[in-house]
């Protein structure tokens, strides 16, 4: 019989990625050989899974913005300085060691991104929940996720609905886009609480009625959502794969030269 | 406006990254053994987290313009754990964020202990209880109440913006000198946004469900002991953060002084114990929060002594 994909065994890929990506933290700084040869497998899983290369990289941009924490560094460590001058009325300097960090940090970063992609493009979510249950993720977690994951289209929904009535109720002067109409900041804020807050009742509202159905069909204790259906049988073999790759990328990063 | 706090995979040595992980799990632990004692109640308070997880992520979809093409939107740490009890949002919040770095990619999975630890422990089972003690400690009304969510719910955010760039500084790979400043800075106008929603739906919910409200809300006032221990620990991180953003510039007396060139009269105080705010051993903000606290200590201690002194003169 044919397995429904909500219920396939993410165990294997779950601790691939988890592995992957401690092997990819764990690489040191300046190894971008390694790092372009992780990424090359990566890549190579990702069109297994049908994602082009370029695809997969444009996903990985999406920790980008983050590398702003790490971009001072280029400018103010004064070490292995490789440039140095006026910008302006402004002196500057940008020194190797601050780059070098600052790249191995993007560029860990934009791979991880990638694998996670991969996890999620090859296991749904909800197979995802059912393998941390089966991988022994605590029942108030792996339940609450389980339900969160099936309600949240739903509640979505909902605040699609309201955020619609709220613009449609807002009627603004041609030529004025909706960012500088509906009073001032703190009533706006009102307003966008005041949504959240009614949003928050229907959600208690659809708690009771859930747990009433529950408590109908005859369910107590557990409602055991998010249940891996159908163990896969090839569970060891895939552990010992990950546990190659992580064994292979640390190794690369121990043996190939850094910059 | 979107707030930097979800730190992706690569940002974290794995040491810190592990430890945070360890640390995460524990106060996880300790939530889902306290939510567990509800017995039957538990199954009930599940489904509610369940559908709040779902709440807060629908939640973050509101958002409202503030200016030049930014918006201000909800975290929703506060407002989940005042609705839920601490443990309880601290756990929905732990659900959401693994959610976000599954299916999202926002946030990495190897960073996760990291990214919980500072959004659904410190961010919402902290700020939840810093907003009941505020609450509890001006007597539990409905206005100390929003008082104490709102205060809660821009300390949440500055919080985990400060633990995330602490982090980071651990990991070499921001410098703690400039991120923080930057982080705090950006943050405490998101920080406002999240308060100011936070309040509003609270307030809502006040009015249209008041026995909701009522079920979140503390029973009972604190004890004297207690309101003291949680005004002294408010104060205290207030006085903390706030010095991070002190200025080093002289006071009006001091530029005036210089200006006018009669700065060199003054004479050295007889003895120095914190000469300039600073501690010796400690440099930079670490030393001037530590001063803060110390200063803050020291109120506490000269208010306890006066009154004990007025106490003894008028029962003699």
């Amino acid at each position: 019989m044919l397995q429904r994909s909500s219920q396939r065994d993410a165990r294997g890929a779950l601790v691939a990625a988890l592995l992957s990506i401690l092997g990819i933290a764990l690489l040191p700084a300046g190894s971008y050989f390694t790092y372009a040869l992780v990424w090359l497998a990566v890549a190579t899983a990702g069109a297994a899974s049908g994602y082009t290369p370029l695809t997969l990289a444009r996903r990985g941009l999406i920790a980008l913005p983050f590398t702003l924490a790490a971009l001072p560094l280029i400018f103010i460590r004064g070490d292995e300085l490789i440039w140095s001058g006026a910008l302006g009325s402004a002196q500057l300097s940008i020194s190797g060691a601050g780059l070098r960090i600052f790249l191995t940090a993007a560029v860990k970063s934009w791979i991880s991104v990638q694998v996670g992609t991969i996890l999620v493009r090859r296991y749904p979510i909800e197979s995802i929940v059912g393998s941390l249950r089966a991988l022994k993720l605590p029942d108030a977690i792996a339940t609450g996720a389980g339900l969160t994951v099936r309600y949240v289209e739903l509640l979505r929904g909902e605040a699609s609905r309201m955020l619609r009535a709220r613009s449609a109720r807002s009627a603004s002067p041609v030529g004025e886009t909706r960012e500088r109409i509906g009073g001032t900041i703190p009533w706006r804020a009102k307003v966008t609480g005041n949504l959240a807050g009614a949003l928050f009742l229907r959600a208690y509202a659809r708690a009771g009625r859930v747990e009433e159905a529950a408590t109908a069909r005859g369910a107590s204790g557990s409602l055991s959502l998010g249940s891996l259906i159908q163990p896969d049988t090839r569970l060891l073999l895939k552990v010992l794969l990950a546990i190659g790759a992580f064994a292979a990328i640390t190794a690369a990063g121990a043996l190939l030269p850094r910059i | 406006m979107r707030p930097l706090l979800h730190i992706p995979d690569g940002f974290l040595a794995p040491q810190v990254a592990l430890a945070l992980w360890v640390a995460t799990a524990v106060v996880i632990g300790i939530a889902l053994r306290r939510i567990g004692q509800r017995g039957p109640a538990a199954a009930s308070q599940t489904i509610l987290m369940g559908l709040s997880g779902a709440f807060i992520f629908a939640a973050q979809m509101f958002n409202f313009p503030v200016a030049a093409g930014t918006s201000g939107h909800l975290l929703g740490g506060v407002l989940a754990g005042f609705l839920l009890g601490p443990w309880a949002g601290s756990v929905v919040m732990a659900t959401v964020i693994g959610i976000q770095a599954l299916l999202f990619q926002d946030g990495g999975l190897l960073a996760l202990g990291a990214n919980i630890f500072n959004m659904g422990v410190i961010g919402t089972l902290g700020g939840t209880l810093v907003a009941r003690g505020i609450a509890a400690t001006l007597g539990n009304a409905r206005r100390a109440t929003l008082l104490g969510v709102g205060v809660a719910a821009w300390l949440s955010v500055m919080a985990a913006a400060g633990f995330t760039t602490l982090q980071l500084g651990l990991s070499g790979t921001t410098d703690v000198s400039i991120g923080l400043p930057a982080m705090l800075g950006t943050h405490a106008l998101i920080g406002l946004g999240e308060a100011l929603i936070s309040v509003s739906a609270i307030s809502f919910i006040a009015v249209s469900a008041p026995e909701i409200f009522a079920k979140s809300a503390p029973a009972a006032p604190a004890s004297p002991r207690r309101r003291v221990a949680a005004g002294l620990i408010i104060t205290a991180a207030t006085v903390s953060i706030a010095s991070l953003f002190a200025s080093t510039s002289p006071d009006g007396l001091e530029k005036v002084a210089t200006d006018l060139g009669f700065i060199n009269t003054s004479q050295a105080a007889p003895f120095e114990l914190f000469a300039d705010y600073s501690i010796p051993g400690f440099d930079g903000v670490a030393g001037t929060a530590l001063a803060g606290v110390i200063g803050v200590l020291a109120v506490l201690l000269v208010i306890v002594l006066l009154n004990r002194l007025a106490s003894a003169r008028k029962s003699s």
